[in-house]
């Protein structure tokens, strides 16, 4: 099935009454997006949730220093810009451009990967201190 | 109603591990060995995380109780969300060679926003206050009881104009030492932002477009069905 059609198919599911979550939009590719800021809001929490897994992971690794961070900014940015140009293949210039989907909620996932990040290096250095003592 | 028992049961838990946690603190004793130590400051961070929780529940409950029930900031919300995106709209249609007549009439629209905006930030002021207010109390309070002590250690040296707010009051030159303040901004600015969301409370993205966003537009208060 082409793009073109299963997106025709699905905006007569929306015209027909049923509407599909947001959610389930989220993780079909093409979905067709209606409201500019329903998409805006799932780019939103994507971030935050890579924000906290990253976060972790960061931890635990432990990934010290700069480069942990830097990683972890071209991980969040990259990762999205895949999912907005090529899993949902949206317009980018309906969004205002790749830089306003690129922002959208970026600096609240990183305060809260910093947050993730802090609680689990702590968390790791008490289970190893606990594990060796 | 639902709001009711929301806050009064967020009153009631704050309170009790407030004061269950400053009589911890005041129970430890001095020169503890390292795994004490450690654990000590871990739950210290999840004190600082469960702190921030509370307060940004709090400001959002005052922030509900002085300003979003009242009918005048309904109806100025409705307003100005309903001008903004039209606003938007007009805006995207408009070409280079419109008539003198369209430009004046988005400049007459945008004033009218304007003025809507005013009125808006106008009737938040009363709870601006009054967070203002509590929070001085509440951050000078914490400031004492967590004055002089590592909460937490960072994975990396923060930048040296940074230093000055993450080894805010800490003693010696380990910077990757966090003090409390540092750790308190931090979930602050991640979590107040996530519950203004979660609750429906923060602004629409056009109406702060409008208005003239910091750092551009933040999130709208939408939640995934």
């Amino acid at each position: 099935m082409t793009s073109i059609s299963k997106r025709k198919e699905e905006s007569h599911l929306v015209n027909g009454g049923v509407k599909q979550s947001t959610w389930s939009k989220a993780f079909n590719s093409n979905a067709v997006w209606e409201e500019k800021d329903e998409f805006l809001d799932v780019i939103y929490w994507l971030r935050q949730i890579i924000a906290i897994v990253l976060g972790v992971m960061w931890g635990v690794a432990p990934l010290k220093g700069f480069l942990g961070i830097a990683i972890f900014c071209i991980i969040n940015a990259g990762v999205l810009y895949v999912y907005f140009s090529s899993f949902q293949q949206i317009d980018e210039e309906e969004y205002g451009g790749t830089w306003e989907l690129t922002k959208e909620g970026f600096m609240t996932s990183f305060a809260l990967f910093l947050v993730g990040l802090v609680m689990s290096f702590k968390m790791y250095k008490l289970l190893k201190y606990n594990k060796t003592s | 109603m639902y709001m009711h028992f929301f806050l009064s049961f967020f009153f009631f838990v704050f309170f009790f591990f407030f004061f269950g946690a400053r009589k911890y603190f005041s129970s430890l004793r001095p020169g503890k060995r390292d795994f004490d130590t450690m654990s000590t400051m871990f739950a210290d961070t999840i004190l600082i995380v469960f702190i921030s929780i509370c307060t940004a529940l709090l400001a959002e409950g005052i922030t509900w109780v002085l300003v979003y029930r009242t009918e005048k900031y309904k109806r100025l919300k409705a307003e100005v969300e309903k001008q903004s995106k039209k606003l938007e709209k007009k805006k995207e249609t408009i070409t280079e060679s419109a008539g003198r007549q369209q430009k004046k009439k988005i400049e007459r629209q945008e004033e009218k926003l304007k003025n809507n905006n005013r009125d808006l930030s106008m009737v938040r002021m009363k709870s601006m206050f009054a967070i203002g207010f509590c929070f001085t109390a509440l951050m000078g309070m914490f400031n004492s009881i967590f004055d002089g002590r590592v909460v937490a250690k960072l994975p990396f040296v923060p930048l040296s104009y940074i230093q000055g707010l993450s080894h805010r009051n800490l003693l010696g030159e380990d910077y990757t030492d966090c003090s409390f303040i540092f750790l308190y901004i931090l979930c602050t600015m991640s979590i107040r932002q996530n519950i203004q969301k979660m609750l429906g409370l923060a602004p629409s993205r056009a109406a702060t477009k409008q208005a003239g966003g910091f750092l551009g537009p933040p999130p709208q208060a939408a939640k995934f069905s």
